[in-house]
């Protein structure tokens, strides 16, 4: 038992320090001034040590807006994701019907479009409703476009939770919906958790649409804002690194705190 | 949407009552009945139909317009796009390498994602650490990600020829990206690294759905690590890497910002993928018409990975 | 000012979504009604560019009361997928700065010229420019700036490898490039990735009595002299005289190791000063020549123009606040101050004298009178710029450069 566990632990940490390694560089390109930055060969680490970096980047640009604008958008699409795929997914799950069979392959159908290849699709639907460049645009898209995944996720948590544990909650006077509430969502919980993040991860990431959505200022997501560090005629990586570590940072805070639930023993105990 | 109402009602008059469940109902109950299912899916149906069915039609249109540089609309181009593009010296090449592309960063994916899963399931200290530093890729966007790894595969400053050219491992720097192997495989092993996040934690949300009775059984049995491993925990893991699976596939196969942000398809179209071919077809060769057919090929091609993935995987045996 | 009902709604449901920022119902349907609001979308040359517009803005906006202008900035990576965007759907910008205008003209989407500056500022135009702003004989673009290309040589590295004079042939840029490499640098930087391969291919093919048109006008890309060209961009390559992997280097690549004294010659315009070399090394000690030809007789130089377009929009009903704000650029010390603050060249008479006293912007603006351009008005050209920035590189990787350069040829036929 004892060198099973030394050699998980050499494993493990050497899985965190590959995972680990890429964003421990962005931290030191982002500390270099930006002559070292195309030094050959490139250093380890900066020879002057330029915190002023993130302070310039901080006061310099539009971090902060575009920071809000994605976190508003994540956030929403996230919402309105959930509120259409839980009960969805709960109905597929516990109801057969006709319809049903389509119904599912129209979410998996939904799942293989990329907004990439419809952008233009999307932009041209945006102007015929009047709401290029704004955040509900950014919202709608996001969250149509990760619901599928979101059905299937909670379609198949819910589908494994025995429907006799349920009906047990509702034999004891729970009603239909206490029971969905009381008994199936927090053995789920793994699922919803899941689901979330998933969403909120993807809304955070997208790129092609809100490029081509979003013009003013006030509305742009990191991902649009970022790259305009490395530009035609001059690439400030160093700032662009800063940035990315500045809107990387409180994600990985957020997924910290939830990771217990992502994986919590929450459906262990319960299921049996 | 009607349609779907239409669908729910002939379904619930055509199925019998389930068994243990009220008495036959009524007509009123009967009507309320075949509206349920549209109570319950309508706002998924809704959304789905606005937002994503709506550019598809405006897409499949597309495809078959001839539209100017500029934008206007000259007529109808029939099936000629699709002639165009398939006679397309690039059209080929692109096709084989993205099923490449997608067969081996979700084959690498999975495997190296199941081997995860089970460490970050085993007890052992600082595993909530290492839990946590395997989430940072999933938590960076992709794009940012693609990014730091292009600077560091810089061919003049970046790390990787440096740590290698100290370790004597090469004698001169490696331009990396320029070549199109060379930077295939490690755009792939980039989408490999960001999807290992996502993937290995639902199979490990599928192993702690695993009851640990099982296994305990299992060791009275007499049963060895590999063979439990083999024959309980991988069969009970089905459903999560059938949807790892599923979700990877799509994703790998739409994936635009790696290659976008690392080398952009070139040199030529040497490391384009369908998705970023379609994008310079729009965009670089000012052909919408012929992108748009490029997007709907690309839809079909998902589709048949995909329905090809189920029947290997036997997929109807998990939703019925 | 009264709200429409329209932004009410908007504003109620965007605070509805817990969406705070958004205050879009109020702006856009402020301005509509008059004609007096209108979008302005600016490329992006540096960081100093959306400053400039912002201060021209105010004062354009105290000068005139009741007049706006939205700007929104947009950097040269996405211009093209933007301003592709834009037209397809419709949303076309009131004024947009780009460097083609061609298949809007043909597709009647732009005012001419005429329609939308005073007669003055029209005559103030250089002659040079204004052919290159029109389509079948009538002005449509404005001139916005103007670049030419020149040879840019490091005299340390010169002097280490014993080379007295910038060279005039093909045949000695690759005898000094060899002579470079030998004292331990890189001979000439080529940037032949996607980022601009167009120019740098022009600027030696043109020295080569090649180009992009035959003498009616009909495309001749696949033509002999062409071919040549890129065997010789080729050649010097695959020797081993130029950065590794010309095909994915963008200029801003070679001017920076220009800049660090690593490689030897490299073909930079106005911006190469200010933009790289000062940022990286003000004592870098460089030479500035014409552009090499195979013959060495006559050196052609590239010119390079990017314009202003104005969309008609709304049944005409933007014409006076797109004249206004136009002539109100065009104002000597508006032009002057944008040339001398992003290191462009003149486009107007007026603003010429100012940059000619700059001995490092006299030689290119000498260098334009004789310069070539790209057939920024033939409506196919973004189609045919956009296959030789994909594909010409390869010619100096893997490919043949004839079979490259046949492609190439195919795709500019078929787009007319």
């Amino acid at each position: 038992m004892r060198p099973r566990t030394i050699v998980l632990t050499g494993v493990g940490w050497l899985v965190a320090l590959i995972f680990l390694m890429p964003y421990a560089q962005m931290l030191l390109t982002a500390l270099k001034p930006e002559p070292e930055l195309t030094r050959s060969p490139g250093g380890y680490v900066p020879q002057h040590w330029k915190f002023g970096n993130f302070v310039d980047v901080w006061s310099q640009s539009d971090i902060w807006q575009s920071i809000q604008v994605s976190l508003i958008v994540s956030a929403v699409a996230t919402l309105v994701t959930l509120v259409c795929a839980l009960p969805a997914a709960y109905y597929t799950a516990r109801n057969r019907f006709r319809g049903r069979g389509a119904f599912l392959l129209l979410v998996l159908v939904t799942q293989m479009f990329a907004p990439t290849a419809l952008v233009v699709g999307i932009f041209r639907e945006m102007v015929a409703l009047n709401l290029t460049d704004t955040l509900l645009a950014l919202i709608l898209v996001n969250s149509a476009f990760n619901l599928p995944f979101c059905v299937w996720i909670l379609h198949g948590y819910f589908a494994s939770i025995p429907r006799e544990l349920e009906e047990a909650a509702f034999l004891d006077g729970a009603g239909r919906l206490g029971a969905l509430t009381r008994v199936t969502l927090p053995i789920s919980m793994p699922g919803v958790v899941t689901a979330v993040v998933y969403t909120f991860i993807s809304a955070w990431n997208e790129y092609i649409v809100a490029l081509t959505i979003s013009s003013s200022p006030n509305r742009k997501p990191l991902t649009v804002a970022i790259p305009s560090f490395v530009t035609l005629y001059q690439e400030h990586w160093q700032f662009l690194f800063a940035t990315s570590l500045i809107a990387i940072v409180p994600v990985v805070i957020l997924f910290v705190f939830i990771e217990r639930y992502l994986v919590g023993g929450l459906t262990a105990g319960s299921v049996k | 949407m009607s349609e779907a109402g239409t669908q729910g009602a002939e379904a619930a008059a055509a199925s019998a009552p389930r068994p243990g469940t009220a008495p036959r109902p009524g007509p009123a109950r009967r009507l309320g009945r075949a509206l349920a299912p549209l109570l319950w899916l309508g706002p998924s149906i809704a959304l789905i139909g606005l937002v994503v069915l709506w550019p598809v039609v405006e897409m499949v249109r597309t495809s078959l317009l001839r539209i100017s540089s500029s934008g206007a609309t000259l007529g109808s181009a029939g099936a000629g796009k699709y002639t165009d593009l398939f006679a397309d010296e690039d059209f080929w090449p692109v096709v084989l390498r993205t099923l490449g592309w997608v067969a081996g960063v979700v084959v690498v994916t999975v495997l190296l994602s199941l081997a995860l899963g089970q460490l970050l399931n085993a007890r052992f200290p600082g595993r909530r650490v290492v839990r946590w530093a395997v989430i940072v890729p999933w938590a960076a966007s992709v794009l940012m990600t693609s990014l730091i790894w292009r600077w560091m595969l810089d061919n003049d400053s970046g790390l990787v020829n440096r740590v290698l050219l100290d370790l004597g491992v090469l004698d001169e720097p490696v331009n990396w990206l320029a070549h199109p192997t060379q930077a295939m495989l490690w755009m792939m092993w980039v989408a490999v690294f960001v999807s290992l996040p996502f993937t290995s934690f639902v199979i490990l949300a599928g192993l702690q759905t695993v009851p640990g009775e099982v296994y305990e059984a299992a060791r009275v049995d007499g049963a060895g690590t590999l063979r439990t491993y083999f024959t309980i925990t991988l069969p009970l893991l089905r459903p999560a890497v059938l949807i790892a699976s599923i979700i990877n596939i799509i994703n790998v196969f739409n994936s635009f910002p790696i290659i976008w942000a690392m080398t952009g398809g070139g040199p030529g179209h040497a490391t384009d993928t369908t998705t970023t071919f379609m994008y310079k077809l729009a965009f670089a060769d000012q052909d919408v018409g012929m992108s748009a057919a490029m997007a709907v090929v690309n839809f079909a091609l998902i589709l048949v990975l995909v329905l090809l993935y189920l029947r290997a995987s036997r997929w109807r045996e998990e939703t019925r | 000012m009264k709200r429409h009902l329209t932004g009410v709604i908007a504003a109620g449901l965007t605070v509805a979504l817990g969406v705070s920022a958004c205050g879009k119902g109020s702006s856009s349907s402020d301005g509509d009604g008059g004609g007096k609001t209108i979008k302005f979308v600016a490329a992006i040359y540096d960081d100093n560019t959306q400053g400039y517009w912002d201060q021209l803005i105010k004062d354009f906006e105290a000068k005139n009361p009741g007049y706006k202008v939205q700007l929104e900035m947009v950097d040269w990576t996405v211009m093209d997928g933007k301003v592709k965007t834009y037209v397809q759907t419709k949303q076309v910008p009131d004024v947009l700065n780009y460097n083609s205008f061609s298949d809007y003209a043909r597709d009647g989407l732009i005012y001419k010229a005429s329609e939308v500056v005073s007669p003055e500022v029209l005559g103030d135009f250089t002659p040079t420019f204004v052919e290159q702003a029109k389509y079948q004989g009538e002005q449509y673009a404005l001139p916005f700036i103007s670049s030419a290309r020149l040879l840019f040589y490091n005299k340390d590295l010169f002097k280490k490898a014993g080379i007295t004079d910038a060279p005039k042939t093909w045949d000695e840029v690759k005898a000094d490039a060899q002579k470079i490499k030998g004292s331990g640098a890189i001979g000439y930087g080529l940037p032949l990735g996607p980022e601009e391969a167009q120019a740098e291919f022009y600027s030696w093919a043109m020295n080569n009595g090649g180009g992009w048109v035959d003498a009616s006008g009909k495309w001749a890309i696949n033509q002999q002299a062409n071919v040549d060209t890129l065997n010789y961009l080729r050649d010097l390559t695959k020797s081993g005289l130029t950065q590794p992997n010309p095909e994915t280097t963008d200029r801003k690549k070679v001017f920076n190791q220009f800049a660090q004294g690593r490689i030897g010659m490299a073909i930079g315009g106005p911006f190469t000063r200010a933009g790289f070399i000062d940022k990286v090394n003000k004592d870098l000690q460089y030479g500035i020549a014409p552009l090499p030809s195979k013959s060495g007789s006559e050196h052609n130089t590239l010119g390079v123009m990017d314009v202003l377009a104005a969309f008609k929009k709304d049944g005409g009903k933007n014409k006076e606040a797109v004249k206004k704000f136009l002539d109100f650029y065009y104002q000597k010390e508006n032009t002057a101050k944008f040339l001398k603050l992003e290191n462009f060249l003149p486009v107007t008479k007026s603003a010429g004298d100012a940059l000619s006293a700059d001995p490092y912007f006299k030689q290119f603006v000498d260098a334009l009178p004789a310069s070539k351009f790209a057939p920024t008005t033939n409506p196919a050209w973004t189609a045919v710029a956009g296959a030789v920035k994909q594909d010409l590189g390869s010619a100096v990787a893997g490919q043949e450069p004839k079979k490259v350069l046949d492609k190439i040829q195919q795709t500019a036929e078929k787009s007319g």
